[in-house]
């Protein structure tokens, strides 16, 4: 069945979103060059990895490689098809909770900016930084997917399918809450769209509300930085500092940009300009042109993952690749939404082309997934193994159906 | 099948996102660019004003008069250095370049009343400016500024004047001429990153445009040679003040104009604030006896007595008007020659008499007197002639021979260029020609022609050539006459009026020359005036006497320069 699909193919999606995300990665790392201008730097091979700039261009590859090495694994491997014992899935969910748990011991997380999201370890003579949330975003939607379409005939029931799923992310969630809002409330988000896509109930939904509202209202009302930057958004006279100079670098880029490396909001007036608000530089440097072409790649990205998701047979694959679609392009939106200033500002950075190493490296390993969803499985897994998962999904079918 | 659905319908709202934000970037940066351009420009522009040169001063041979060259200032900025230990390392970084001890460097950055600025050498060469810029010190900058400078000094102080540190005309030429020689500004917009240190990009730059040249009338030469000729009279007879004229009759072309004592504009912080006033144009004083040609022309003009008519003049005292004669000399029946070449008080009291208050105050007027002459420096003043309904029955016989009435300088000099040329009006100019930076000539002051008569040619040659020529031959003004050389002038002793407005100062007066060469076709009219000789000298104290020597000098050396050209 497997080859018939394949011959009905007009085109590889698998090979175009590839492309997609290399030209993205691309203008990433050069953007983040240009972005990282700065009047006084002088450039100092000793301390190579100590500039955002040079160490994102070391990212390129090394995402690349993820990306390659990630796509090996047969995506089933993910799965509760086998058992979730035989599962990758839950390990990662383990391990990111410890690794979440660990950042927030004093000492151990690294602080900036007021918040702890980071641990560091040396490797050689870098010390290489690495932010947890991200891997455990990726791991909520990993195990949402496996979760979902392991019990797809059943999720109807709400005890013993819709609040296990919510008690874990929750869990996740509100480890990361308190040091990163933002990253929670994506989190959240993407729970609840992919626990809709996998067959829960709407008035599912309806019962966690009230606590996610409190929980949501008790975020904002105790972080004063989270009130004024609501008050800020829903105030027109006030414009954050931020906000204003994001709005300077994108209008004056004009239709055609500044040229590239010309930009002038890089050099201190706009903050956060490699990382979160690196789209602003992009417009201003190449317009509204250079900026709609970093939108259309996304758009094409959103495209060619439902087309993958269309041809994927297998459910899991067809969740997984959802989450995945879902996570990266929902990201790019808001991203894309704060630097407009049609939403307030959060820390959301733009995939594969802000700045920071884990986001970069953990979505080219996800995209790595996709690509092997795109393909029908296959890589690191033995034929036998294949068939094995392959009865174990179709026992799963035939017994969620027993059940439903 | 539902979860296709729900996923399509996920997917499908990403991409109208997407469009959402595609359509705010295209109305930020299409609908918004002109906002956010403006908004971004205050904060990410710096701009740099440059100054371009000021124009020169050049007298009408080229000689530089005033100048503006760049000098390099280096400075410490003592809020910039941190500790005392940092002051003691410029000191003695600096001491070895600029050759000040440093002892004396650390004293000018501690005692700096300004933080941002103390200065400690100005002119320095452009090897020290590069050292210093090599060694890097903190809170040390070299500055170039643009000086003024005035190569000729006292020379021309008063006609030229001053400009201030900031290059702005302050007085004399550079004043009146203030907006001729100032640059246009130009300036250069930078991009700076937040904290305004320059990023290295130009928005966009304009050089400016140096200030124009102006050339004067003036010759420097002449002007030289009537400077020590004034001086030294001034200083043998320890006269108060003194100023001299030369001008060319038939254009009102200033050739030089002294007016002592004077300053050195380069150096000139010190200097009597009197000193600095151009008493040519800005003083008035009343004329004396140099006025008398003037209303002898003005009464041959309107016919009221002709060359040949005899003036009885009293012997010696009129005493209906209390009028008495220079050195009590006592005269008969003179013509008006003879009363202009012995200066008779009395003869020009009933010539004016014959004119009558009307037809005497409007020749006067026509003159030019009572009104300002127009030369082109600051400060003139206009002197004062009443109308005759404010005259005493006095005035008529007054004003005839320069009393009861004030003058400035330039006036006399001017009604005697009238006279020099034939009649016709000629207004006293110093500037010639504004120059462009590019040798350009923007505007040129050409004599435009003689117009219009103040008297007739006939009584203005009958003057120069007969009466004023014998004056010099055999009158009162024989230490005026050059041998080969037809002179025409008149001398004037004019007794000077006490502050208190009632009655004059018996032991002040003021010694006047004014004249011209040669009498025939005259090139030149000279005035000399010398305020105040000491009469306590016993030298002399007359016009003929003080005056005239002066006068003979500037004129002899003056038509040797002229017949150089």
């Amino acid at each position: 069945m497997a080859h018939m699909v394949e011959d009905a193919r007009i085109f590889d999606a698998g090979r175009l979103l590839e492309v997609v995300i290399l030209v993205l990665m691309a203008t990433g790392a050069v953007f983040v060059f240009s972005a990282g201008a700065n009047v006084s730097t002088n450039y100092d091979l000793q301390r190579f990895y100590d500039f955002t700039t040079l160490k994102q261009m070391l990212f390129f590859p090394l995402a690349v490689i993820a990306m390659y090495v990630a796509s090996m694994v047969d995506y089933r491997r993910f799965g509760f098809g086998g058992g979730a014992i035989r599962s990758l899935t839950p390990y990662l969910l383990v391990l990111s909770m410890i690794l979440l748990a660990a950042v927030l011991v004093p000492g151990i997380g690294i602080e900036r900016n007021f918040s702890r999201r980071w641990l560091g370890v040396w490797i050689g003579p870098a010390f290489v930084t690495f932010q947890p949330s991200e891997l455990a975003k990726w791991s909520v939607v990993f195990a949402l997917a496996a979760f979902t379409s392991r019990f797809a005939q059943s999720m109807g029931r709400f005890w013993k399918r819709f609040v296990p799923p919510c008690l874990v992310a929750g869990a996740i969630v509100g480890l990361i809450i308190t040091q990163d809002f933002g990253t929670a409330a994506f989190i959240s988000l993407l729970t609840f769209l992919m626990l809709l896509a996998g067959g829960a109930r709407l008035w599912h939904f309806l019962t966690p509300l009230p606590a996610v509202a409190v929980g949501f209202y008790y975020a904002v009302v105790t972080s004063p930085t989270r009130i004024n930057r609501v008050k800020d958004f829903f105030d027109p006279d006030i414009i954050s500092h931020q906000a204003r100079q994001s709005l300077i670098a994108i209008a004056s880029g004009g239709i055609w940009g500044k040229g590239l490396g010309r930009g002038v909001s890089k050099y201190g007036h706009l903050p956060e300009d490699t990382t979160d608000f690196i789209f602003a530089i992009i417009a201003e440097e190449m317009g509204f042109v250079g900026a709609v072409g970093v939108i259309v790649l996304f758009v094409a990205f959103v495209v060619l993952g439902m087309v993958i998701i269309h041809r994927c047979r297998d459910r899991f694959g067809k969740l997984l690749a959802t989450g995945i679609v879902l996570s990266i392009a929902i990201q790019a939106a808001i991203n894309i939404g704060v630097v407009t200033v049609v939403l307030p500002t959060k820390g959301i950075p733009l995939p594969f082309i802000s700045a920071g190493g884990t986001s970069m490296l953990v979505s080219a390993a996800a995209v790595g997934v996709l690509l092997n969803i795109a393909r029908g499985g296959g890589g690191l897994l033995s034929c036998d193994q294949r068939i094995d998962l392959l009865e174990a999904t179709a026992i799963d079918s035939r017994s969620g159906g027993g059940t439903g | 099948m539902k979860t296709r659905v729900i996923i399509l319908i996920m997917l499908a709202g990403l991409v109208v996102v997407f469009g959402l934000l595609g359509w705010r970037l295209f109305y930020l940066q299409h609908s918004r660019i002109e906002h956010y351009r403006d908004t971004s420009k205050r904060q990410q522009h710096a701009v740099v004003s440059i100054t371009p040169r000021r124009g020169q001063i050049l007298d009408r041979h080229g000689r530089v008069l005033a100048a503006s060259n760049r000098v390099k200032t280096v400075f410490v900025e003592p809020r910039a250095i941190a500790s005392i230990d940092d002051v003691k390392e410029i000191a003695s970084g600096l001491q070895l370049i600029v050759d000040i001890p440093g002892n004396e460097i650390c004293g000018m950055i501690l005692d700096s009343r300004n933080p941002g600025f103390a200065p400690i050498l100005t002119g320095v060469t452009p090897a020290q400016s590069e050292t210093i810029a090599d060694a890097g010190f903190v809170g040390v900058g070299v500055q170039s500024n643009w000086r003024r400078y005035y190569p000729m000094g006292p020379l021309t102080s008063h006609l030229v004047g001053l400009a201030g540190v900031d290059q702005s005309g302050l007085e004399g030429v550079e004043l009146k001429y203030d907006s001729k020689l100032t640059p246009g500004k130009g300036r250069d917009v930078f991009f700076v990153d937040a904290l305004r240190r320059p990023i290295g990009m130009k928005d966009s730059d304009s050089a400016g445009t140096d200030g124009s040249n102006l050339v004067l009338t003036i010759d420097s030469t002449i002007q030289q040679f009537v400077r020590e000729a004034l001086l030294k009279q001034l200083k043998a007879y320890q006269a108060e003040s003194a100023t001299a004229i030369v001008m060319d009759p038939w254009t009102g072309a200033i050739l030089a104009m002294v007016s002592l004592p004077d300053y050195d504009p380069d150096d000139c912080s010190k200097t009597d604030p009197e000193n600095m006033r151009n008493r040519a144009v800005s003083d008035t004083f009343e004329p004396g006896s140099i006025f008398k040609p003037i209303v002898a022309a003005i009464a041959l003009d309107e016919a009221v007595l002709t060359r040949t008519e005899k003036i009885f003049c009293e012997n010696g005292y009129y005493a209906k008007f209390r009028i008495g004669e220079w050195a009590n000399n006592r005269y008969g029946d003179m013509t008006v020659a003879q009363i202009l070449t012995e200066s008779s008080n009395i003869g020009m009291a009933k010539i004016g008499q014959k004119l009558g208050p009307k037809r005497l105050h409007d020749g006067v007027k026509l003159f030019g007197f009572g009104a300002k002459t127009a030369v082109d420096l600051p400060g003139e003043t206009r002197g004062v002639l009443h109308p005759p309904d404010k005259w005493s029955s006095y005035s008529v016989t007054r004003i005839p021979y320069g009393h009861e009435i004030t003058v400035t300088a330039v006036q006399v000099v001017r009604a005697f260029a009238i006279l020099a040329n034939g009649g016709s009006p000629v207004k006293p100019h110093i500037l010639r020609a504004v120059v462009a930076p590019s040798g350009e000539i923007e505007e040129l002051y050409e004599p435009a022609g003689l117009a219009g008569f103040v008297v007739s040619t006939e009584v203005a040659n009958w003057i120069v050539r007969e009466a004023l020529t014998s004056v010099v031959n055999e009158g009162t003004g024989t230490a005026a006459a050059i041998d080969g050389c037809d002179v025409f002038g008149k001398t004037g002793t004019a007794n000077i009026a006490l502050a208190s407005g009632k009655g004059y100062d018996t032991t002040n007066y003021t010694a006047s020359f004014v004249g011209g060469a040669p009498a025939q076709n005259p090139t030149v009219v000279i005035l000399v005036s010398i305020r105040k000789p000491n009469k306590a000298l016993d030298k002399g104290y007359s016009g003929g006497r003080v005056a005239a020597p002066v006068f003979r000098e500037i004129l002899e050396k003056t038509l040797a320069c002229l017949e150089n050209k």
